[in-house]
């Protein structure tokens, strides 16, 4: 045993101290750094309820619709004008997805559940309601050249279904922060990304995010938004 | 003491190398691939906290300090209190939204380079003093938690992190997956070899692990 005169001691082994004391403090330490934990991982997970960032995101925009910022677009035909003018087309809502014209593997998803909206807003006759709005965040590759390409090979119709892209590459990032999209270059000059069904209203606003997996769910969403 | 030294340093070193992993040329590692992030640099940001905690034990404190630290204990007995905290620490930290926070913002990534240091402290600092039963309780808790969430990540059916590809994250979770074995057969080795001991010594003297009076 160290004399406890000692003018030095190693810090004593935890299993001589005294457990005289009771467990009690103990105890109450850990319930009190548990509810901490509690808190902080409820707070991070929106109530528990999201743990991805991309439940995050969606949750968020459920709760407060998010204003799209204006950007100038350009299209297939190189016509350029202001994203805004663009949405507020007809007072329609529109279901827009994300998109680079020289995608091969991952987002031809996107592409195909875009062409079954396209049918299924046709066959309902919704096109006065609902527009489709593909934007492409690749504004260095995707000239209207390549856009008329694209359009053509997804078959899009005109007054459906609109393809855009970025007239200044420099509004790449506003953009895809605004709608919380963070793409991540991919082996063969391809990109990885948060791919979803985002719902816009007429007024820019960015009200609902939708799972690429759940047309049914934007389109319904789109029509109550719409309005009769 | 002859011991100091060398394990202070050793935390130095393996504080600066999971620093290293933070700041510019390191980074773009954890920053394109989950595997350096969560397999490489969260690991050595544990061990170098274990590691400083142990250099603290051999620590020669004054009287002063040796005699706060031992008011202290009186609420961290069998470490309860210091398990708590690294698992509550880990479990924040192994969130997918913060994982991805930790990439893209500075200010968070700081947040978890102290936040896994000191649960490395805590776990060392609590595994110590904790009885078998104790730490069968954490360990039976975080590393079941630690292989499923390292089974649904390697399924690949859900990017969890847009931080990450989902290649990447495949990968990670599969290493995730050993970690967590690993770790648990090193646990029960450990232990089973411990045992094995006291039975060939059984008048060993000073008991390892602390028990009441009766």
């Amino acid at each position: 045993m160290a004399a406890p005169a000692s003018p030095a001691r190693p810090n004593p082994a935890p299993a001589a101290a005294k457990p005289a004391d009771g467990l009690l403090p103990s105890f109450a330490t850990c319930l009190a750094v548990l509810a901490l934990g509690l808190t902080a991982i409820f707070q991070a997970t929106d109530g528990g309820s999201a743990f991805t960032t991309e439940t995050l995101r969606r949750s968020q925009v459920a709760r407060a619709p998010a204003p799209v910022p204006d950007f100038a677009v350009v299209d297939a035909q190189g016509r350029v004008q202001p994203l805004h003018r663009l949405l507020a087309q007809g007072g329609r809502v529109w279901i827009v997805d994300f998109e680079y014209t020289r995608c091969l593997s991952l987002c031809r998803v996107g592409g195909s559940v875009m062409q079954r909206l396209q049918d299924e807003i046709a066959a309902r006759g919704m096109a006065g309601r609902v527009g489709l709005l593909s934007i492409s965040f690749d504004p260095l590759n995707d000239g209207p050249p390549a856009l008329a390409d694209h359009a053509r090979r997804l078959r899009m119709q005109p007054g459906l279904w609109q393809l855009v892209a970025l007239r200044d590459e420099a509004d790449r990032r506003r953009l895809l922060d605004a709608f919380g999209i963070l793409v991540l270059p991919a082996p063969r000059g391809e990109f990885e990304h948060n791919a979803a069904l985002h719902l816009v209203d007429a007024q820019a606003r960015l009200v609902r995010i939708v799972d690429l997996g759940e047309p049914e769910t934007a389109l319904t969403g789109a029509l109550s938004l719409a309005g009769p | 003491m002859r011991a100091i030294r060398p394990l202070s340093l050793t935390a130095v070193v393996a504080t600066a190398a999971a620093l290293a992993l933070s700041l510019p040329p390191g980074r773009v590692l954890i920053e394109q691939s989950m595997v350096w992030h969560m397999l490489a640099q969260m690991p050595l940001l544990l061990l170098a906290g274990a590691l400083a905690a142990a250099a603290a034990e051999q620590h020669r404190w004054s009287n002063r300090a040796a005699d706060r630290l031992q008011r202290a204990a009186r609420f961290n007995r069998y470490g309860l209190g210091s398990l708590m905290l690294a698992q509550c620490l880990l479990a924040y930290w192994m969130l997918p939204a913060l994982i991805d926070r930790a990439v893209l913002l500075p200010g968070a990534d700081a947040a978890k380079l102290a936040g896994l240091w000191i649960a490395g402290a805590a776990l060392r600092l609590g595994l110590r003093q904790a009885p078998a039963a104790v730490q069968l309780f954490f360990g039976g808790t975080a590393l079941p938690m630690l292989v499923w969430l390292g089974l649904y990540m390697a399924a690949g059916e859900t990017r969890l992190c847009n931080a990450y590809t989902l290649d990447s994250q495949i990968l990670a979770g599969r290493g995730l997956v050993a970690l967590a074995l690993g770790v648990g057969t090193a646990w029960v080795a450990w232990h089973l070899r411990a045992r094995l001991r006291e039975r060939g010594a059984p008048a060993a003297p000073g008991q390892r692990l602390p028990h009441r009076a009766p």
